[in-house]
């Protein structure tokens, strides 16, 4: 109830591995499309793998606190009922929309998650691209209420896994588009090429975790369009391959601007406003960024 | 420790494979035409006046009055930095190339007969 008996990630290692390799022998043998550069699928995966030691690291304090609120429940859930595994399903993908929106939209969060981003490549090993700095940036606090509504905590980290696992297959260019049914209810490689694409017209969209009708409803759906490929990486991509440099950039971007600010109401805009916020609008935001393209667009 | 250990040697084989396998994307000498796709794509609220290619083709400096807009090569692709002209202009060349000191880089352009700035951008 408690400690999840098994972890979906961990069990889905070897098929993470296996996938990487075929993906590169389809990319090498012209049967797909897959590029791999190999100081950036180092990093990916040094990535992947220091997030497993961070992880591990701080994954008392995040057991600690899921625990502690879940003795204080509101009902109790049966992990064996069909409909509590259901239901368990739809809340974490909810809360997972919302917790990745939150990453984009906010700086705090966004130094934590910038890392899964900077990959100008998009391939499985993109996938494992992912934070050291998560547990810092308190992102695990939003799926607390899950364990206070009172699904056992063990229910909740195995649904976050086979979360993690879906999306580990959507991170590649080899698939075009899925049946139209599956592209209009599920995340796709489709949806998310559009997510990770650093172009204007596709920034700040698709956050959805499994479900792709999250971003349908709370209208931050943006389809991916033959005419505009999907350009990847970061607005402005980083100047070099340094490990350390990806990890805590956005950290120390965030350091610099707050002691380089005139008022607490600076500090806070440095930390919590959108990324590229600054007070005299002289940096771009996704906003003003859309805001140009679309002026762009319409005098062309 | 063991796990680690196993995940090290995991990681480091699927590099020499990728390094092995050479998979990534082309990425040709820049010329007149693709500096200029790159430039279009890069900076689109930029018409710079004037662009130098280096010599080697992997980046170019374009001016666009006192703004220097910046590509160079990064693994596969480019990098995107703009910094102001003079700091550019003022750069010195040894041994046929020179280095822009950019916020988390120092690219280095190959330069023909150590000639800066280049008449392109003067």
């Amino acid at each position: 109830m408690l400690k999840a008996p098994f972890d979906p990630v961990q069990l889905a290692i070897p098929f993470f591995v296996l996938a990487i390799i075929l993906e590169i022998l389809l990319g090498r043998f012209g049967k797909a499309k897959a590029n791999y550069e190999t100081r950036d699928t180092a990093m990916s995966l040094s990535m992947g793998l220091g997030s497993t030691i961070a992880g591990v690291l701080f994954g008392g304090v995040v057991f600690a606190t899921t625990v502690w609120v879940y003795q204080h429940r509101l009902f109790t859930i049966p992990m064996t009922a069909v409909w509590a595994w259901v239901a368990v399903f739809f809340l974490e993908d909810l809360t997972y929309y919302w917790f990745h929106r939150l990453a984009h939209e906010r700086r705090f969060w966004w130094a934590s998650h910038v890392n899964h981003h900077t990959s100008t490549h998009y391939n499985l090993s993109t996938a494992l691209r992912q934070t050291w700095t998560g547990g810092v940036a308190g992102t695990w606090l939003l799926w607390l209420p899950l364990s206070f509504l009172g699904f056992p905590p063990a229910m909740v980290a195995i649904q976050k896994g086979i979360s993690l696992v879906y999306q580990f297959w959507i991170h590649t260019e080899a698939v075009g588009r899925m049946p139209r049914w599956f592209e209009a209810v599920f995340n796709t490689p489709s949806h998310h090429r559009v997510h990770h694409a650093r172009n204007p017209r596709y920034l700040d969209a698709n956050y959805a975790g499994i479900l792709i009708i999250w971003d349908r409803m709370f209208g931050t759906f943006i389809p991916e369009v033959d005419e505009e490929p999907c350009r990847y990486g970061t607005v402005k991509n980083l100047g070099n391959f340094n490990l350390l440099h990806n990890v805590f950039h956005e950290w120390v971007g965030i350091a610099k601007d707050v002691a380089n600010s005139k008022s607490p109401k600076e500090a806070l805009g440095y930390v919590f406003g959108p990324p590229g916020w600054s007070p005299d609008g002289s940096r771009d935001t996704s906003h003003t960024l859309k805001a140009k393209w679309r002026a762009r667009v319409e005098a062309e | 420790m063991i796990q680690l250990g196993g995940s090290l040697v995991a990681v480091a084989l699927l590099v020499a494979f990728v390094r092995w396998l050479g998979v990534a994307r082309p990425t040709p000498p820049l010329d007149a035409a693709s500096a200029k796709a790159l430039l279009d794509v890069e900076f689109p609220d930029h018409r710079p006046k004037a662009t130098w290619i280096a010599s080697d083709g992997a980046g170019l400096i374009a001016r666009d009055g006192e703004l220097a807009l910046v590509l160079y090569k990064r693994g596969d692709g480019y990098v995107a930095r703009d910094l102001p002209w003079s700091a550019v202009a003022s750069l010195k060349p040894t041994g046929g190339r020179v280095t822009v000191r950019v916020s988390d880089a120092r690219p280095t352009f190959a330069v023909r007969d150590d000639v800066w700035p280049p008449k392109e951008l003067s």
